[in-house]
C-alpha cells in the first residue's frame, strides 16, 4: 500500500508537485497520467526516497521508504531504464541487486526468463535496445517479488507484444493482492490496464477515481425512426436535447432509462440508445488543459 | 516472453533486513571489479609500479643504497592510478545514473558512502601492496643484495588506501566522473608541482606524495600521518555532505 499526503516539491520558487495526496490499496492497478512536466516522475521519486519532499509524506506499507528494513523487497521500482552501468552484463547487474536484496541467485535466471532476456543476459547492457533495458528494469523490480510495484513509463520502447505482456504482468500482480502504480503517456495502454486513474496537471491531482467513472456517461445518444418527434417529446419531458452526429440526438445529463421511458410512453421507435462515453484522451486533455 | 506471465505464486525468500555493512562492502568491491574499466584500472595499478621499477633500474648505472625510495616512488604511480578507482566507485554511479539503483536498495546514503569508502580502501591497499611487492621482486632480480623494504611496502599499501579514499570522496562530492578525475589529477600533477616550484616549504607540508615518502623513511611521522589524514577527511566529509544533499534525478 502507498499513502501519499500533501506531497509538495519546490525547486527555488517553482512548485513542481503541489499538495498531492492519494492512497493506493492492494489488489489495484492505478494509472498515473499527466503531460510532460506535470510532476509524475518527481512524485514517484519522492515516494522512493530519491528526492526529498519540501512538504508532506509518502508512506509505503506504513513507513517512509528509507525507513523500510529492506525497501527493495517491498517496493519494486522502474524509474529510469537507462540508469544502469552500461559496462556490466544484464546478469551481473541483476546478481548484484539480488545479493543486495538477499534473494537467491537462482531467482536471477527466473526473472531473466520471465522478461525473455535469458539469451541476452551475458551481454553488456550498452548493447541492449531501449526495450531490452526496459525489460531488464522490470526484471530487477520483480527480483524479490515485492508486494508493491511502481513503474514510470514502463511501456517505452516495448513492442506491441511486450506491452501486452507487461499489461498481463501488472494485472496478474494486482490479482495476487499486489499494489501497482503505473505512469504512462500511452493513454490507450493505461485505459486497458488500470482500475483507477490519478490525473496530474501542473503538479496537482486534477482527477482521481475509477476509470469507469472518469470515462462515464455525461449524457445519452439516441436515434429514432422519427427524430423530430422524439426530440419534441424529450424537450416536453424537460430534458436538454441537442443534435448529435449521424442524425441522432444527444440528451445531456440524462440516463438511458429516462430517455427510454419517454420514448416508450410516446410510442417512438428507437434505432439507437446508449450512454455517451468520453474517450480517455478527451478526459485527459480536458483535465490537464490548464 | 512467456504467455503465462508470472509463474506459480511461490514466495521469493528475500532478506527481512537490509544487507549488513560487511556484505555491502563486499558488494561494492564486486561492483568495482564487475566492469572492464574497473578491472583495467586495478591491473594497471598493480603492474605500473613493477614496470616502472624495471625500466628505472635497468637504465640506471649506479647501485642503489636502499630499496625504500624506489619502492615508494614507483608505488606512488600505482597510488595515482587508484585515485581513479576511487572516483569511479562514487562519481561513476552518478554519471551513469546507476546511483538510483544503489539508493533504492539502500536509502541510507551515509551507509552507502561508508561501504564504498571501506571497499575502495581495502581494494586500494591490496592493489598497492601487490604493486609494491612486485616492484620489490623486480628490484631483487635486477639489484640482488638489497634488503627487502617491508616498511616501504606497508606504507605504499597505506598510500593506495588513502589515494583511493581521496578519489572516492572527491567523486562523491562532485558527482561527475570527468570533473572529479580532472580535479584530482590537476591538483596532484599540476597544482602541487607548481607549488613545489614557487613555495617549496608549503608544498612539502601538504603534498601527500611527500608525506608517503617521509612516512616510509621514518622521518616527520606525525606530520606525514596528519597530512594523509587531512586529505582523506576533507575529501570524505565533502563527499558525505554533497551526497546527502543531492537529489537523484
Amino acid at each position: 500500500m502507498i499513502a501519499v499526503t500533501g506531497l509538495t516539491k519546490q525547486y527555488g520558487g517553482r512548485t513542481v508537485v503541489d499538495d498531492v495526496s492519494f492512497t493506493l490499496e492492494p489488489g489495484t492497478v492505478t494509472g498515473f497520467l499527466g503531460p510532460n512536466g506535470a510532476g509524475k516522475t518527481t512524485t514517484m521519486r519522492m515516494v522512493a526516497g530519491l528526492v526529498p519532499p519540501t512538504a508532506g509524506t509518502a508512506l509505503v506499507h506504513g513507513r517512509p521508504y528509507p525507513a523500510l528494513p529492506n525497501p527493495g523487497a517491498v517496493l519494486g521500482t522502474l524509474l529510469d531504464a537507462a540508469a544502469v552501468h552500461p559496462g556490466r552484463t544484464g546478469r551481473t547487474h541483476l546478481r548484484l541487486i539480488a545479493d543486495a536484496l538477499g534473494v537467491p541467485a537462482s531467482r536471477v535466471d527466473e526473472v531473466l526468463e520471465l522478461v525473455d532476456l535469458t539469451s541476452a543476459g551475458g551481454r553488456r547492457i550498452r548493447g541492449y535496445s531501449l526495450g531490452m533495458r526496459q525489460r531488464l528494469g522490470i526484471a530487477a523490480a520483480l527480483l524479490a517479488d515485492p508486494p508493491v510495484l511502481m513503474f514510470d513509463e514502463p511501456a517505452n520502447g516495448l513492442d506491441p507484444e511486450g506491452i501486452r505482456w507487461m499489461r498481463s504482468l501488472l494485472r496478474d500482480h494486482a490479482a495476487r493482492g499486489g499494489t501497482v502504480l503505473l505512469s504512462s503517456h500511452l493513454l490507450g495502454e493505461v485505459e486497458h490496464t488500470v482500475d483507477r486513474l490519478l490525473v496530474i496537471g501542473g503538479g496537482r491531482i486534477v482527477a482521481d477515481g475509477p476509470v469507469a467513472s472518469l470515462l462515464g456517461a455525461d449524457g445519452v445518444a439516441v436515434a429514432a425512426a422519427d427524430v423530430g418527434a422524439l426530440a419534441r417529446a424529450l424537450t416536453a419531458a424537460g430534458l436538454e436535447v441537442a443534435p448529435g452526429s449521424d442524425g441522432g440526438l444527444v440528451v445531456a445529463g440524462a440516463t438511458t432509462a429516462e430517455v427510454g421511458a419517454v420514448a416508450a410512453a410516446g410510442g417512438h421507435v428507437l434505432t439507437d440508445l446508449r450512454p455517451l462515453q468520453r474517450g480517455l484522451e478527451d478526459v485527459f486533455f480536458s483535465l490537464t488543459a490548464a | 516472453m512467456t504467455a503465462a506471465v508470472l509463474p506459480a505464486p511461490r514466495p521469493v525468500p528475500a532478506r527481512r533486513t537490509s544487507a549488513s555493512l560487511p556484505a555491502q562492502v563486499g558488494l561494492e568491491v564486486r561492483k568495482s571489479l564487475s566492469t572492464r574499466s574497473g578491472v583495467a584500472l586495478v591491473a594497471a595499478a598493480a603492474l605500473l609500479a613493477p614496470t616502472a621499477m624495471g625500466v628505472a633500474v635497468a637504465s640506471d648505472t649506479e647501485y642503489l643504497a636502499s630499496a625504500t625510495g624506489p619502492v615508494v616512488v614507483t608505488g606512488m604511480l600505482s597510488a595515482l592510478v587508484l585515485l581513479a578507482l576511487g572516483v569511479l566507485s562514487t562519481a561513476g554511479e552518478w554519471t551513469h545514473g546507476s546511483v538510483q539503483t544503489t539508493y533504492l536498495l539502500e536509502p541510507r546514503r551515509s551507509r552507502v558512502l561508508t561501504a564504498k569508502a571501506l571497499a575502495v580502501a581495502a581494494l586500494g591497499a591490496a592493489v598497492a601492496a601487490t604493486a609494491a611487492l612486485l616492484s620489490s621482486g623486480v628490484l631483487a632480480v635486477l639489484e640482488p643484495g638489497l634488503p627487502f623494504a617491508g616498511r616501504a611496502v606497508l606504507v605504499v599499501a597505506v598510500a593506495g588506501a588513502v589515494f583511493a579514499l581521496v578519489g572516492a570522496g572527491v567523486g562523491a562530492a562532485l558527482g561527475n566522473t570527468p570533473g572529479a578525475l580532472t580535479g584530482v589529477y590537476l591538483l596532484n600533477l599540476g597544482v602541487l608541482p607548481l607549488l613545489q616550484v614557487f613555495k617549496p616549504a608549503l608544498a612539502d607540508s601538504i603534498d601527500p606524495g611527500n608525506a608517503v615518502l617521509e612516512l616510509a623513511e621514518g622521518s616527520e611521522q606525525v606530520q606525514s600521518v596528519t597530512v594523509l589524514a587531512v586529505w582523506t577527511a576533507v575529501a570524505l566529509v565533502a563527499g558525505a555532505v554533497m551526497t546527502r544533499r543531492r537529489a537523484v534525478q
